[in-house]
């Protein structure tokens, strides 16, 4: 059975042009040390790239086993909606010992949110359905774990070190077409 | 030449000193020198006071009449008060080295305990030799104990030795009261480190070789050397600058592998970046994929006004739409 590619939406994160050569997309957890040493090989892969690569981040918190997952993706969210998400995403990704209540708004404050609405939509839950519905997208398209690699809709299961990301990003953006 | 030397230090290049942090030192030591001169005269060394109500006369002794006038103990500081005189002067002529290191270092090399240690040292020997002075007795104590102590600290790079030792120079000679000497020692470390650096003195093996040791009017591009002759590159007309700069074994040449979906267009358009923006480059290798497309693989080092993120830019901006990606090639890979 092939499960269905994660389609691109208007609401999804992205760095880059929808004209790119080839779409990475990332179904990540913040609080996973796996995404946390990924995130830092990712970065080089879209500098090797450049404009050729279109990058997308969805939320996966595995909430068993990461019990601040899924409140620093509603905090990822919460700094998206005043246009901070990268920032967010990144110091996430660099202080995975520090996602609580105290750590999350401690780095709203460093990227320069106003912590107050920041607060706020945590404390309501304002961005829960938004995280959940990119679980469910990665539900949909197989992912089981974190981080899952997506290139050109293609889920990736080889080695995640850079050069063999950026081979595999390659060959994608160099094969024909499919029509 | 030198007024040549130091425009081009000062305006130019990617390792610039830069106008303002001259400025700064400049004002810095004239405000150091300043409270040194005051500290000291108000403050005079007990066997430096001039003797008796009478002041001294005389040009020679200028510094003698400003002292007698300014002192505020005549009869010379107390031994405590002189410490902390001289360990103040230590710190402020310190200051400068420690400001040449953070300037001087790339993100990677800076180690910021050197730092602390380099501003700490020269207060802490001018302590030890204003307790010793000139007791054999204590001195030999002092080896003993040093002795006894084993320091072994492995530093981040041998040229930071230089600033321990530099810091060691200035402690001892606010410890034996010699400020002056410890300034002339603070200025010229200071201003000889920034025009190393500045200069980069013997990183161009190549250049400097033809320069002190070929004969004048020699082919400067073919210095002689053991290490035999560079190997043609294998596409491309990358630019050979001697022997030493040998692909396989130059540790200065990075090796990009450049994704490119047609080998032939890609390559004229990688050459033509590499021959505006790298100093010296040779292809490496071809790896050929599916059609037209493939990997090619350049040994490169980029020039520095340039470096080597803009070179990596420079082929995906003006490499379109035939370059996809670059990648640094690190060791492990290669192998």
């Amino acid at each position: 059975m092939t499960t269905p590619a994660p389609a691109i939406t208007g609401d999804d994160h992205v760095l880059g042009q929808a004209g790119a050569r080839v779409t990475l997309m990332e179904y990540g957890d913040f609080e996973c040390p796996s995404c946390g040493a990924t995130h830092p090989i990712l970065r080089e892969v879209r500098r090797a790239f450049g404009p050729n690569l279109r990058f997308i981040f969805r939320h996966y918190p595995l909430r068993d086993n990461h019990p601040h997952a899924e409140m620093a993706a509603q905090a990822a969210e919460a700094a998206a909606a005043q246009g901070k998400f990268w920032e967010m995403h990144d110091r996430l990704y660099e202080h995975q010992d520090a996602l609580d209540q105290r750590g999350l708004t401690r780095h709203a404050r460093k990227i320069g949110v106003d912590v107050a609405k920041f607060e706020t939509d945590l404390a309501a839950r304002t961005y829960a359905t938004r995280v959940e519905r990119d679980v469910e997208s990665g539900r949909a398209s197989g992912v089981r774990g974190t981080p899952s690699l997506f290139i050109n809709g293609v889920i990736y299961r080889g080695p995640r070190d850079r050069a063999s990301l950026v081979a595999a990003l390659a060959n994608a953006a160099m094969a024909p077409a499919v029509p | 030449m030198a007024k040549k030397l130091m425009n081009t230090a000062v305006q130019t290049g990617p390792r610039r000193i830069g106008r303002h942090t001259i400025q700064r030192l400049l004002l810095y030591y004239l405000v150091a020198g300043g409270i040194l001169l005051l500290l000291t005269a108000v403050f005079p060394q007990r066997a430096m006071t001039p003797a008796g109500d009478i002041p001294p006369t005389g040009m020679a002794e200028g510094l003698d009449w400003l002292r007698w006038r300014l002192a505020v103990m005549p009869l010379g500081a107390p031994a405590w008060v002189d410490a902390c005189v001289q360990m103040v002067g230590a710190f402020l002529l310190v200051l400068p080295i420690a400001f040449t290191y953070i300037r001087t270092r790339t993100r990677v090399k800076y180690d910021h305990s050197l730092v602390q240690t380099v501003v700490m040292l020269p207060i802490v020997v001018t302590a030890i030799l204003v307790v010793v002075q000139d007791s054999l007795a204590l001195a030999f104590s002092l080896a003993g104990i040093v002795a006894a102590v084993r320091f072994r600290n492995n530093l981040r790079e041998s040229g930071d030795a230089v600033y321990i030792f530099g810091s060691i120079g200035i402690g001892f000679a606010s410890g034996i009261h010699a400020l002056s000497v410890a300034t002339a020692l603070s200025v010229t470390f200071v201003v000889v480190e920034l025009v190393l650096w500045r200069l980069d003195l013997g990183a161009e093996f190549d250049d400097m070789f033809n320069r002190l040791c070929m004969p004048s009017g020699a082919d400067r591009a073919a210095p002689p050397s053991s290490a035999g002759d560079v190997p043609e590159p294998t596409g491309g007309n990358g630019r050979k600058r001697g022997a030493s700069e040998s692909p396989d074994s130059d540790p200065r040449l990075t090796t990009l592998r450049i994704y490119v979906d047609d080998l032939a267009a890609g390559r004229l358009a990688v050459e033509q970046v590499l021959a505006r923006d790298a100093k010296v480059w040779t292809a490496s290798s071809t790896e050929p994929g599916e059609g037209t497309a493939g990997v090619l693989e350049y040994r490169v080092r980029p020039r520095k006004s340039v470096g080597l993120a803009a070179v990596r830019d420079n082929l995906l901006r003006d490499g379109a739409p035939h370059i996809i990606a670059t990648d640094e090639t690190d060791a492990a890979h290669r192998l």
